[in-house]
């Protein structure tokens, strides 16, 4: 106690060296873009021009060549990848089985919809508690072993799913035809979803992509909400290092059971709008592959952030839709061919630049994205 | 009063006794230090009353209840808190998140449906956590990413983390392993400290002799996971069947 | 059915059950092998090997090219001109030289995919092997197109046999659980009798009393990876002909092999053997009494053993809370 002074000094010496690597403070514009009101308004804009610059624009969707349809089907699967990576990027978790849930809410919402109502609202609404009770009860089995074994575990029970719907519940849910019985209803009883939005329609397109955005908005300033909130914290603390999460005093399990609940019911809101989207619901939407996507997609776009999974559902969606209807793959400019059959090569060459992604860049594009701007950021801020 | 007591406490590895019926009372307010040689026993016993690890054997009581069959978490919320070998901390996160997380646990118990509330409206969380940092030095390194740090300040941060669970009882395993001898005296006065200022009970497992002196009201000499020893300092200095069980181990 | 007193009627329904047995030890067997060398390699080197099965699926092509000659059609091989391709050795010269091929491939997959790995989190070293896994499995549906090869079986084994009781069944079923005890005999011997199954019996005890013990795990993690492989590349051989060649094969056979070791407990090879076995009658019952829900019941078959016995039904190590 006599030396307290000689301690102080110590401490203020080690602490002085790092204080230096600390990450200096833009106040007011690095508050304002973490604010949650500037979270929910830029995802509102961005969702907002998506498809006029994906399909309608000049030059921009020349070059694209996007159309409509594709654009909800992004945000559908980016609501999916948001939701898996909750758990994957934020809670540490890799799921092989979220198919079981979007797969499970897309088949609740048909069903619903057919026997029940067929208001958009309530199909959204009867999927998404489907996949979450659903969540709840094969969380409490996958979760009950920790780490490599949840991702086999929700690996089996994810195929196990798909083999109920093929078979034992075939009378319901149409077997490896996919379930086809599926009726949309209009929109609060007076916009149907097919039709285009009046004088938005250069923009937005159609009541079907309205209904998509908004619920995507919704979606993001959840996740933003959540992660925001106590769990947010708690999840990050479990990814980071479980057994001290537990030993200062966390339920460690429950929260993880939170966590895919969460996870699970998102991905239940991205299955029951791929419902709707497309009347239609494949038996290949419960099969292992759908949560390989999404794990690829996550992975892609960059796990260590809300945003990352959204734009890697984009660009996979792109590549599988768009870049693999080019044939031949020339030099830009001229009629060089690097690659015939350039189409078949797609998903080998997903492939290569995931394991890349993996090797090279752990957070994804989205990570380059912020290294490059906190890179050019660091230039910018040399002079002091 | 007893405010933690073993009856018989005993854990096999397969053939291998690694804690052999021990019976052990700790007083309240007080410092007991658990010394041995390598592979004694120690940071077993440690894991055993924290319900990492499941006794093959035996009672555990903290405050006259038992937690035998409690979860890690559970024993945590009772009141007793730990320190790994290891720093364990949350490297990823900032100083004070690491802070906050176990504050967090402390003011709101093992778990709450509040994942829609904004962290912003917790500022009793946000208050004790930056107490904690003030109080072990590191409220200035509040913004660092814990991974950052020293290895020094490493360790002083796993002590806040085990200190901001608000416990009544702390273990600590071996808190100046790997540190320099400027660093064990700092971290010796900051436990006296803590130890003074929040009225704790310490159990500490230390190979430093000279931080078990300087920390220990009683010692506990554990050999081949059995108690052989037990008193006051200079008491079991003297003892020779504690010398005999560290002649030909490691010197402690 | 089965409980009826009038003889006739019990052993026309024992041939029927000894039938449904059989197939369900053949159906075991080719799990038991692919779920070994998950098993070890999870248990020793506490690496999760998502492209285990690309392991078996380079097992069965290898194998179907040293067996047969074959005509490639739809894939890129058929493009660049490749009429006919194979070395028509044999399937006896298929089960000496694919193992070893396979062996290989494991011991490159260890020294270039895994070991950069070890370090670092669970989940990446699952992400890196599921993308290897992608890609091994494009590779082939690009060069040997997505459609199914015959995988003839030999000629001498391709007749049914006549046993007694049970009557006619397929002569290579019972190759196929031949030659798998055999080598799961092999592989036991191995890890229970040699120094290099010292390395791997310590690893997958319990990890606090390895330390306690001051064991160092630092030696042949190659070979037991290689070992791995290999036993999946005799799977890939002996299973071919039961079922169609096609890119799919790999990660049809790796989730029920999963299944396999968590049911029995990572690292115990007799773990591994029980719980193939259990699945593979599982099956085969259930194909036999309830087919629809013959592929529902193995998940319900895990669920229940996990909720019963979360380390596995020989699994000695303790679990986490």
């Amino acid at each position: 106690m006599s030396d307290e002074p000689t301690e102080t000094a110590d401490a203020a010496e080690d602490g002085g060296a790092v204080v230096e690597r600390t990450r200096r403070r833009f106040p007011s514009w690095s508050r304002a873009v973490e604010s949650e009101w500037f979270v929910v308004g830029a995802t509102t804009v961005a969702v907002a021009l998506f498809p006029w610059l994906f399909a309608r624009a000049p030059v921009v969707s020349d070059l694209l060549n996007g159309y409509q349809d594709l654009a909800s089907l992004i945000l559908i699967w980016g609501i999916f990848a948001m939701g898996f990576n909750l758990l994957l990027g934020y809670t540490g978790l890799l799921s092989f089985g979220h198919a079981a849930f979007w797969g499970g809410a897309a088949y609740a919402a048909g069903l619903f919809s057919t026997q029940v109502s067929s208001s958009p609202l309530l199909i959204v609404a009867a999927g998404t508690v489907f996949a979450a009770l659903l969540a709840w009860v094969l969380g409490f089995v996958a979760l009950r072993r920790g780490g490599i074994y949840f991702a086999i575990l929700t690996l089996a029970f994810g195929q196990m799913m798909y083999y109920m719907a093929l078979s034992p519940l075939s009378g319901i849910t149409n077997g490896e035809n996919g379930y086809t019985d599926v009726e949309v209803g209009q929109l609060f009883g007076s916009f149907h979803l097919r039709y285009p939005v009046p004088g938005l329609d250069w923009l937005l397109g159609t009541w079907q992509y309205v209904f998509v955005g908004a619920i995507t908005v919704l979606c993001v300033a959840l996740a933003y909400r959540v992660l925001n909130s106590p769990y947010g914290m708690v999840f990050r603390a479990i990814r980071e290092n479980e057994q001290r999460a537990e030993f200062v005093g966390l339920n460690v399990w429950r929260y993880k059971l939170m966590a895919f609940i969460i996870s699970g019911s998102l991905a239940g809101v991205a299955g029951s709008l791929f419902t709707i989207h497309g009347s239609y619901v494949p038996l290949e939407s419960l099969y292992w592959t759908t949560s390989g996507e999404v794990v690829i997609m996550a992975v892609l776009g960059g796990v260590g952030s809300l945003f990352g999974p959204i734009l890697g559902a984009g660009l996979y969606l792109y590549v599988e839709n768009i870049t693999s209807g080019i044939r031949e793959l020339t030099v830009p400019l001229t009629d060089v061919v690097l690659l015939d059959g350039f189409g078949a090569y797609w998903h080998l060459i997903l492939g290569l630049v995931f394991v890349a992604v993996i090797v090279l860049f752990p957070r994804g594009i989205w990570g380059l994205f912020r290294d490059v701007a906190a890179g050019i950021r660091r230039l910018g801020g040399g002079r002091r | 009063m007893v405010l933690l007591e073993t009856r018989g406490l005993t854990k096999s590895f397969g053939g291998l006794v690694a804690v052999d019926g021990v019976d052990l009372a700790i007083e309240e307010g007080e410092s007991i230090s658990v010394i041995g040689p390598n592979g004694a026993g120690k940071s077993t016993l440690i894991n055993l009353v924290t319900r990492m690890l499941d006794p093959t054997a035996g009672e555990i009581e903290f405050k006259g209840e038992s937690i035998t069959g409690y979860e890690p978490h559970e024993v945590v919320q009772k009141g007793v808190s730990r320190s790994f070998q290891t720093a364990s901390i949350f490297p990823e996160l900032s100083v004070e998140e690491n802070a906050q997380i176990a504050s967090l646990a402390a003011e709101h118990g093992s778990f709450r449906l509040n994942f829609l509330r904004h962290r912003d409206n917790y500022g009793e969380v946000e208050a004790s956590a930056r107490e904690i940092l003030d109080a072990v030095d590191l409220l200035g390194q509040r913004n660092v990413t814990a991974e950052d740090l020293p290895y020094g300040d490493k360790r002083r941060l796993e002590l806040a983390i085990a200190l901001a669970s608000e416990p009544d009882l702390l273990l600590m395993d071996e808190p100046t392993a790997g540190m320099s001898p400027e660093e064990t005296a700092a971290t010796v006065r900051l436990i006296e400290r803590v130890k003074e200022e929040l009225g704790l009970t310490i159990l500490l497992v230390e190979h430093d002799m000279e931080v078990v002196f300087n920390v220990a009201d009683r010692i506990v000499v554990l050999h081949r996971g059995a108690v052989i020893a037990e008193g006051a300092p200079e008491e079991v200095q003297g003892d020779p069947e504690v010398q005999e069980a560290y002649l030909g181990g490691v010197e402690a | 059915m089965f409980l009826v007193a009038d003889g006739v009627v019990l052993v026309v329904a024992l041939d029927r059950v000894i039938t449904i047995l059989l197939n369900g030890l053949q159906q075991g067997a080719i799990y038991v092998l692919v779920a070994i060398g998950l098993s070890i390699i999870l248990g020793t080197l506490k690496f999760v090997n998502f492209a285990h099965g690309a392991l078996y699926l380079i097992g069965t092509y290898a194998g179907l090219l040293v067996t047969l000659q074959i005509q490639p059609t739809g894939g890129r091989l058929a493009d660049w001109g490749y009429a006919t391709l194979g070395l028509g050795w044999g399937f006896l010269a298929a089960l000496v030289i694919v193992p070893v091929v396979v062996f290989v491939v494991g011991l490159l997959m260890e020294r270039f995919v895994a070991r950069p790995f070890y370090d670092r989190p669970d989940t990446d070293q699952i992400l890196l092997t599921f993308g290897l896994a992608i890609v091994v499995q494009e590779v082939f549906k690009i060069l040997f197109g997505g459609q199914s090869y015959n995988f003839a079986r030999p000629a001498w084994a391709s007749g049914p046999v006549h046993l007694p009781v049970v009557g006619a069944f397929p002569e290579w079923r019972l190759y196929v659980i031949g030659i798998t005890a055999v080598v799961v005999v092999l592989v036991y011997a191995l890890i229970e009798y040699t120094d290099f199954g010292l390395v791997v019996r310590a690893g997958t005890r319990d990890a606090e009393m390895v330390q306690l013990l001051g064991i160092k795990l630092s030696r042949p993690y190659l070979m037991v990876f290689g070992v791995g492989a290999a036993l999946a590349g005799v799977a890939g051989v002996v299973g071919g002909p039961l079922y169609a060649v096609n890119p799919n094969i790999g990660t049809e056979v790796l989730v029920p092999s999963f299944l396999v070791v968590v049911i029995g407990g990572v690292g115990s090879i007799t773990g591994a053997v029980l719980g193939g076995i259990l699945i593979g009658e599982t099956l085969a019952i259930l194909v036999a009494v309830a087919p629809q829900w013959s592929q529902v019941g193995i998940y319900l078959l895990a669920a229940i053993v996990l909720l019963a016995r979360p380390q596995g039904l020989l699994g000695t190590e303790e679990v986490a809370p």
